[in-house]
């Protein structure tokens, strides 16, 4: 195992697209068609950051939920990073976001966190005020992302190696 | 983990007993060495996708499971995706210099759980998009209890069909009145060519006028449209519509006559733009449906009131047709005749929305009189007389970031904003509208929403949620209130629609530049 690997948890309610933030990262494409995540996938890619190393991130997309339970808590093991996920649609996803956050924090408190709200392509339907964001911003890193354009994906998943790798 | 205690059994039942287990749990067990080298591998490793030319790759990926976990003692994954699909519960287990990874099926229990998950999943999803859609459908019951469903669609459909035609209209007409603008302040005196301007915007409005008139359908009967009253020159009014109207008279032999009172000393105000449309209408359903004889139009000045009468002697309208020739796509009044249909519903429409009256007499065969009566709009409060007087030295050296991806639109309104005493930056597309922003801080950034990528609102979004302070106005083709509604949920402060009404544009953009960074945002409605 190379010592540059690290590994990333994709958290955040159901169906706020954190397979789909996978696949169109990992994989460059994107489905239109729900499908729940039972347990756990794991893939991984490897980043190239400006003047440094290369480093591999160990994507974990575990199942949505909106609080941590036993089993995701046994998934969180070991993370280096989280990458929050919420669906800029249902503002409620936000909260659930940041509440799987104070938990997985009791568990991992030195982890990254990145925040990603994703659906950017519905922005005219998004529930989520920029004034929320713009208060967000100071105390975490927020990307606005969309899995079915790609728009902000690729950043926000840089963002996270560059934490990991400074 | 220590195994449980279990009674002695006879040995054909513990042989029995081992084949069910190993049956049904598809164990698979890899033995890695401390470099996680693999050095071996029993069980059926066909069943988790770990034979064949990837298989390499596949047990690099079981590896990973383990990146930042605590080799030293055993671990647990439950319901791990494999490569093929299928799920397995994988175990670590330690083994002085050495990792046994034992993987066990978990595919059946899976599948229980995801059909389980996925349809409560679904029906939270369902639920909450249900609560959506009940407060939308709470303020368009009242509206739809009148209709019949399948009435309603089609009817739907065919507005938003209409509407997207008419948005197309938009961008090429902004350019056109732009231009024209921009040329016409440019200009100079000589009679030839300011007359061939003229000729072309009266041309071009009466284009604008037959998309706005599809438009107007298109945005439903229960859309309020926004009005714009200014003060309204009737003399060139009346000179555009003979203008445009004596030679498509003529060429079909008919006498043409326009006339004009100016009673009242008071300036007319009205929306010139929903005038001109009504007028033109009614002088095109005129000259359409007439064959022979001659064509009237009255203007009258008079107490604070517009009077016009358009008589003609053409085809008609029957008493049954009466109730229905105000109708949409109903042409029963001049059967046999060509056009949409729409120009007396969309007339009448206006006029009730500029609190006028409308009547008419029809005889078939004899012809039909329209008699219009208006009421002066009160002006709009901001006339700005300043922006009169100096646009120029109010906005002399302020700076405006423009994103479009039309190159004519761009450049017309690098031209219209130069004039105005901007400096202009242009951009063509939303990402680097948002760099250029943040890092520039222009007075102003005036973006356009049907941007390809990343569309105008997105990117007023993201830069107001990262604290951007500055004015936004948005431009779009779309002139809906919803639209309007979504530019302004994003963060934008104006929401100016295509094509441009240059004295609203100026304005706006005076507004938007005298706040600055230091106005607290304040979105309004200017489209």
């Amino acid at each position: 195992m190379s010592a540059a690997a690290f590994k990333l948890c994709m958290l955040g309610d159901f169906g706020v697209g954190k397979t789909s933030l996978v696949s169109r990262f990992v994989h460059s494409t994107f489905s239109e068609k729900y499908l729940t995540t039972v347990g756990v996938k794991v893939d991984s890619k490897k980043v190239d950051l400006p003047g440094r190393a290369p480093c591999k991130l160990v994507l974990w997309d575990i199942a949505g939920r909106s609080h941590l339970d036993a089993l995701n808590m046994t998934y969180l093991r070991g993370a280096s990073a989280l990458l929050l996920v919420a669906d800029g649609t249902r503002e409620r996803s936000l909260h659930t976001a940041l509440n799987l956050l104070m938990q997985a924090r009791t568990l991992l408190p030195e982890v990254v966190a990145v925040l990603a709200i994703n659906k950017l392509d519905l922005v005219e339907q998004w529930e989520v005020a920029p004034a929320a964001l713009e208060e967000l911003r100071r105390t975490l890193s927020v990307h606005e992302t969309s899995a079915r354009s790609g728009e902000g994906v690729e950043a926000a998943f840089a963002d996270i190696a560059t934490r990991l790798a400074a | 983990m220590s195994a449980p205690d279990f009674p002695s059994v006879p040995p054909r039942v513990e042989t029995y007993l081992r084949g069910v287990f190993w049956q049904r749990v598809r164990a698979l067990l890899l033995t890695f060495d401390g470099g996680w080298h693999l050095r071996d591998m029993r069980g059926d490793a066909a069943y988790y996708g770990l034979e064949g030319a990837d298989a390499g790759k596949s047990v690099q990926a079981l590896c990973d499971l383990f990146v930042g976990m605590p080799l030293h003692e055993p671990q647990d994954v439950p319901f791990v995706e494999m490569v093929n699909g299928l799920s397995a519960h994988v175990h670590l287990i330690p083994d002085d210099n050495a990792f046994h990874v034992l993987l066990l099926d978990a595919a059946v229990e899976r599948e229980r759980q995801r059909v389980q998950q996925q349809l409560g999943n679904e029906e939270a999803l369902a639920s909450q998009a249900k609560s959506k859609a009940i407060g939308q459908l709470k303020q368009i019951r009242s509206e739809l209890e009148r209709q019949h469903a399948r009435l309603e669609e089609a009817h739907a459909l065919k507005n938003a069909l209409i509407a997207t035609l008419s948005h197309e209209f938009r961008t090429p007409l902004t350019s056109i009145f732009g231009y024209l603008q921009l040329i016409d302040r440019r200009a100079g005196d000589e009679p030839q060519m300011r007359e061939a301007l003229h000729a072309l915007r009266r041309n071009a409005t009466y284009l604008f006028t037959l998309a706005e008139n599809l438009l107007e359908y298109g945005r439903g009967e229960t859309a309020v449209p926004l009005l714009n009253p200014t003060p309204v020159d009737i003399e060139a009014l009346v000179s555009d519509l003979d203008a445009m109207f004596r030679p498509l008279a003529e060429e079909k032999g008919l006498d043409f006559r326009v006339t004009l009172k100016l009673e009242d000393a008071a300036q007319p105000v009205f929306d010139e733009i929903r005038l001109r449309q009504i007028l033109v209408n009614l002088l095109s359903n005129a000259v359409r449906y007439t064959r022979r004889g001659e064509i009237t139009a009255e203007v009258v000045w008079r107490a604070q009131t517009l009077a016009v009468d358009i008589t003609d002697t053409g085809i008609g309208i029957a008493a049954a047709h009466r109730d229905t020739v105000f109708v949409p796509f109903n042409r029963g009044g001049h059967a046999g005749s060509k056009g949409a249909g729409l120009g007396l519903s969309i007339v009448k429409r206006m006029i009730e929305h500029m609190h006028g009256t409308l009547a008419f007499e029809s005889e078939v065969g004899r012809g039909s009189s329209f008699r219009v009566a208006l009421p002066r709009a009160k002006e709009r409060a901001a006339a700005h007389a300043d922006d009169a007087i100096a646009p120029r030295f109010w906005l002399q050296g302020r700076s405006i970031l423009v994103a479009d991806d039309d190159p004519d639109v761009a450049h017309l309104l690098e031209g219209l904003l130069g004039d105005l005493g901007f400096r202009v930056r242009v951009v063509n597309d939303a990402q680097s509208a948002v760099l250029e922003a943040m890092a520039g801080r222009p007075d102003v950034l005036l973006i356009d929403v049907e941007l390809s990528g990343l569309s105008g609102n997105a990117a007023v979004y993201k830069l107001r949620s990262r604290g951007y302070k500055g004015r936004i106005v948005t431009l779009s083709a779309t002139a809906t209130t919803e639209a309007r509604e979504a530019a302004l949920r994003a963060g934008a402060d104006h929401y100016l629609t295509k094509p441009l009404n240059v004295e609203q544009f100026v304005h706006v953009m005076q507004q938007a530049a005298s706040t600055g960074w230091e106005g607290v945002s304040d979105a309004s409605n200017d489209a």
